[in-house]
């Protein structure tokens, strides 16, 4: 009974906070700067590419394992001797996670940029479905190429806290719920800075943003850069907790289409509504998936995950037509007070005449 | 150059272009981009796998029920969920993900159709191919050449004839191109726009099925192979431009021919390609966009 309670506990923490990451990643692309970015899975792919691709690499050099393609021939020897190395080394192997989430999230900044750069210009239909496109292709392209992540039969990731033995899963699950809590953070204070209100300013009219001297595409950018940003560290959370980096993991319904799903719920804009639902939803899900046998014997059978996807088509479906402001509607963001805002600018002056 | 190749991929890029130029009618007609198109061609390419495992006979001639029943999915879709959205003016990325949502329900009802005749009547349905039974028509310099070879081509052909003739011969057609141009101007002549979105919608269904029914002949298949393809249809019809269904059936034909035979081509230099053969049509895609970010179609609009 224990067990099975903190089975349902690791599960349903695990997926709270890789798809909140994930939705208000998403929320800051779709809710406030109006890119339709179906192509959510490209960056977090790219995430787990930097932890089992590049990371697994440096690890297996410390090691004294080889990095080309016998890494991902005998992976599952390599890996033997990278953990038994780390368990020894409990600064490198922190010092190689906290590396490991770094890179994940510079790529995927990167991958953010390079996937947007030449499709900014596009409108909405044809926008949405190139970044799609481009998703579908690096996925395909990685699920085939084996000399990165092991293609077709992916490769494994070094257990980088294995040296807590017992307390690993829970400080991994520390780990994830922190990452989640400092993302809500960052959408929150990118909802309320300048870049925020400039995002939504385009998002509400492009035309008068642009009047207002804003450089509209440069906007447009930060907000993919800082979305991929946030995905990849999701993808990299996904990787580093279930130990392997593999291509068809990453699939477009639920590292794309659920976000979506999530951040209509919520109510597209507002980081609080979207959070709401991600939690209400993830643990609908993590009770289905664990209960699938249970659920599907009172069912004639029929596999509950087939409901899963009805249950969200419908959401999709329902919000749209009868509660499109989501759960939460989005509220006006405030500024700073007005008499906050003149200190500080007397503070500023202050400092500038006396320097 | 094989014949084999050759016939193989004339008629993998008919089937394509079926399904793109649904895709585009619905475009331009009623400003949805169609995501639920996945599950409608998974739904043709079950439909007729089950009426043909059920009945017998010849598999083409379940072409014609699945693809109206699919044809009716799609009068379903426009009347209990696109006609409010489409009134109340709602945004192209909202009619997008709202027919995302209806693409899942068709998705998870495909699947438990599925499982109960897996469980009920102990069918191989997970995976489909009967391919192996499409009847062999002739050989042809030692190319064998399948029914399907014939069948799909001549459908593509047979749809444009049929599109052209009826949306610039009939009058009902020229009230649909009518409300495509101006729904507003359309209204106010006496069309009635909404039971031509209705037809647009069941006309979409029914090319969309077909596009699927044929697959059935062509491919091995399972309940994502609607997923699977999306992709490729969503290229066929962004690189024939959205706006005209012609447009939408020469992109579907071009990036079919493009997947098979530059595939084919580059096999000679580059070894191991085919598992990649996906990418060549998404980079077309992307090319196009940069190049003519309004597709194809832009270069021959006749305005």
């Amino acid at each position: 009974m224990m067990e099975q309670a903190l089975f349902i506990l690791i599960n349903v923490v695990f997926n709270v906070s890789i798809w909140l990451i994930l939705s208000l990643s998403l929320n800051i692309e779709v809710g406030f700067a109006n890119i339709p970015q179906f192509g959510r899975l490209a960056a977090a792919l790219v995430g787990s590419l930097a932890v089992g691709g590049i990371i697994g690499r440096v690890a297996a050099l410390l090691a004294g394992q080889p990095i080309d393609e016998r890494f991902v021939e005998n992976n599952a020897y390599a890996i033997m001797v990278i953990n038994s190395y780390l368990s020894q080394h409990p600064l490198i192997s922190v010092l190689l996670l906290v590396l490991a989430l770094v890179t994940s999230v510079l790529l995927g900044a990167l991958i953010g940029v390079a996937t947007i750069l030449p499709a900014v210009r596009l409108s909405e239909a044809y926008l949405g479905i190139t970044l799609l496109s481009i998703a579908e292709v690096l996925r395909t392209f990685l699920y085939n190429y084996d000399p990165i992540i092991g293609g077709t039969r992916g490769v494994s990731v070094p257990a980088f806290l294995q040296f807590l033995n017992d307390y690993s899963t829970p400080v991994t699950l520390a780990l994830m719920v922190l990452m989640a809590i400092t993302s809500f953070a960052v959408a929150e204070a990118i909802s309320r800075s300048p870049l925020g209100r400039a995002m939504r300013a385009i998002r509400d009219s492009e035309v008068a943003a642009e009047v207002y001297g804003r450089d509209v595409m440069k906007i447009k950018i930060y907000a993919v850069m800082i979305g991929s940003a946030m995905a990849a560290l999701a993808g990299a959370l996904y990787t580093i907790f279930t130990g392997s980096s593999y291509a068809n993991d990453y699939s477009r319904f639920t590292w794309t289409f659920l976000p979506w799903a999530y951040i209509m719920l919520g109510g597209v804009g507002n980081n609080v509504g979207v959070s709401l639902a991600v939690i209400v939803m993830s643990v609908l899900r993590s009770f289905i998936q664990i209960y699938k046998h249970e659920l599907a014997s009172h069912l004639f059978n029929i596999d509950p995950s087939w409901l899963e996807y009805i249950i969200i088509g419908l959401i999709i479906i329902l919000i749209t037509l009868f509660r499109p402001q989501g759960m939460l509607p989005e509220k006006p963001v405030f500024t700073l007070p007005r008499r906050r805002i003149e200190e500080i600018r007397k503070r500023v002056l202050e400092e500038k005449e006396s320097s | 150059m094989s014949i084999v190749m050759l016939l193989s991929a004339i008629t993998y890029a008919s089937i394509l272009a079926i399904g793109c130029a649904s895709i585009t009618l619905l475009y331009t007609s009623t400003r949805v981009f169609n995501f639920a198109h996945a599950s409608m061609v998974s739904w043709g390419f079950y439909l007729t796998f089950i009426f043909y495992n059920l009945f017998g006979g010849s598999p083409y001639t379940y072409m014609v029920p699945a693809s109206i029943i699919v044809g009716l999915f799609g009068v379903l879709t426009y009347l209990l969920v696109l006609r409010k959205l489409i009134r109340s003016k709602a945004s192209e990325i909202t009619l997008m993900m709202v027919t995302l949502g209806v693409d899942f329900v068709f998705f998870g009802f495909l699947n438990i159709l599925i499982d109960y005749f897996w469980y009920n009547y102990k069918w191989s349905i997970k995976t489909v191919n009967i391919v192996p039974r499409d009847p062999l028509l002739g050989v042809i310099s030692g190319a064998p050449i399948t029914a399907v070879n014939v069948v799909a081509p001549l459908t593509a052909i047979a749809i444009l004839m049929a599109l052209h003739v009826f949306l610039s011969r009939t009058s009902l057609g020229m009230a649909m191109r009518a409300s495509i141009e101006n729904p507003v101007l359309a209204a106010i002549t006496g069309i009635n726009v909404d039971k031509i979105y209705v037809l647009a919608w069941f006309i979409g269904g029914v090319l969309a099925g077909l596009s699927g029914s044929l697959l059935t002949m062509y491919t091995q298949g399972y309940s994502a192979i609607g997923l699977d393809y999306a992709v490729l249809y969503f290229a066929g019809s962004i690189v024939g431009g959205l706006y005209s269904i012609l447009g939408g059936l020469l992109g579907g034909v071009l990036v079919g021919f493009s997947e098979r035979l530059l595939t084919y081509y580059l096999s000679f230099y580059i070894s191991g390609i085919y598992a990649f053969r996906f990418a060549i049509p998404l980079a077309m895609l992307i090319a196009t966009l940069i190049i003519y970010p309004k597709g194809l179609a832009g270069l021959v609009e006749r305005r």
